[in-house]
């Protein structure tokens, strides 16, 4: 079974059905997916704006870092699940979409950065200007994956 | 007369630059921007609501996120202001789009109404939980900025705007 066949399956079984037949699905499942989008992002920026000793400067910086992070690994859950619906619903529109490859390929790096994150602000007293470098590349990163993913709705499928 | 305003914005060099080029790109730079501005006041508003950052005084939150918010706030409002002019005789009869300005219009007027009036006496419970009427005004908010998001995402829903 190739790629356009497994779509063709895929877009066929019951749970894909149901939500293409629900009008009102797709644009909920998206909302719930941008939703989180924009609180992941926010705390990304939140993350990186404190290793830069700006923005919520008051909370030591190894409870920020794991406050952050932990609330990007559950938002990551809550779009990796809508996510997987979107793709569920019409699987034509993305699984052989050159965005939405591009955009799960910067998710792995960024992902990546995030626990390297997570566990050098373990260690540190002070930021330094490594983690400030890595956390201004993951928002960078994360701005990338938005564009991505709007474009999927603009990028032909292969 | 209203109509063909309208369309003149639409037949602009500008209204036709973003319409057939632009688009896109304008439209993920909205999206970034909304996601900070609906980021940053959604964690005011649970900070209201006693769902984070309890150990922060508020005035201190807000001191330090509003900037944030604001600055978000304008590239979202100068995107959004793009999009618009690209496709303006398609967005004045999209319900969604006239539903989420309504919503906006009503933010303003919940936040107005708490800077001016329930943020008098701030000191009394900056450092604790927020007076009845600061919680619901981050309640209306937090509601509100979800409808939002979803009457954004409903424009392109219900004509052939993305």
């Amino acid at each position: 079974m190739d790629i356009y066949e497994f779509g063709d399956w895929l877009a066929a079984t019951a749970p894909s059905q149901l939500i293409q037949n629900v009008t009102w699905a797709i644009p909920t499942i998206q909302s719930v997916h941008i939703l989180s989008l924009a609180l992941l992002f926010t705390s990304a920026l939140l993350l990186s704006l404190r290793f830069a000793g700006l923005g919520l400067t008051a909370e030591p910086l190894a409870q920020l870092a794991a406050r952050s992070t932990r609330r990007i690994w559950q938002l990551l859950v809550v779009l990796a699940i809508t996510g997987a619906l979107l793709i569920t619903a019409e699987p034509g529109r993305t699984i052989t979409n050159p965005a939405f490859f591009l955009k799960m390929g910067l998710l792995v790096v960024v992902v990546v950065l995030t626990l390297w994150l997570a566990s050098s602000a373990r260690r540190e007293e002070k930021p330094t200007g490594m983690q400030l470098s890595v956390a201004t590349l993951a928002v960078l990163l994360w701005i990338a994956i938005i564009f991505a993913g709007r474009f999927i709705a603009y990028t032909k499928p292969y | 007369m209203q109509q063909s305003f309208f369309e003149w914005l639409q037949n602009t060099p500008a209204g036709i630059l973003i319409g057939e080029t632009w688009f896109p790109w304008v439209e993920s730079t909205h999206v970034m921007f909304t996601a900070v501005v609906i980021g940053t006041i959604l964690t005011v508003d649970a900070r209201l609501l006693g769902l984070g950052l309890q150990q922060l005084r508020l005035t201190y939150i807000t001191q330090r996120l509003l900037p944030l918010t604001w600055g978000a706030f304008v590239g979202a409002a100068i995107t959004g202001g793009m999009m618009f002019i690209a496709n303006a005789t398609s967005y004045i009869h999209n319900g969604p789009f006239l539903a989420k300005m309504c919503l906006l219009v009503v933010l303003g007027l919940n936040m107005l109404y708490f800077h001016v009036v329930t943020y008098r006496n701030v000191a009394e419970w900056d450092t604790g939980k927020p007076s009845a009427s600061a919680r619901t005004a981050g309640l209306i908010s937090t509601f509100l900025w979800l409808a939002v998001i979803a009457c954004g995402r409903w424009i392109g829903f219900v004509s052939n705007l993305s």
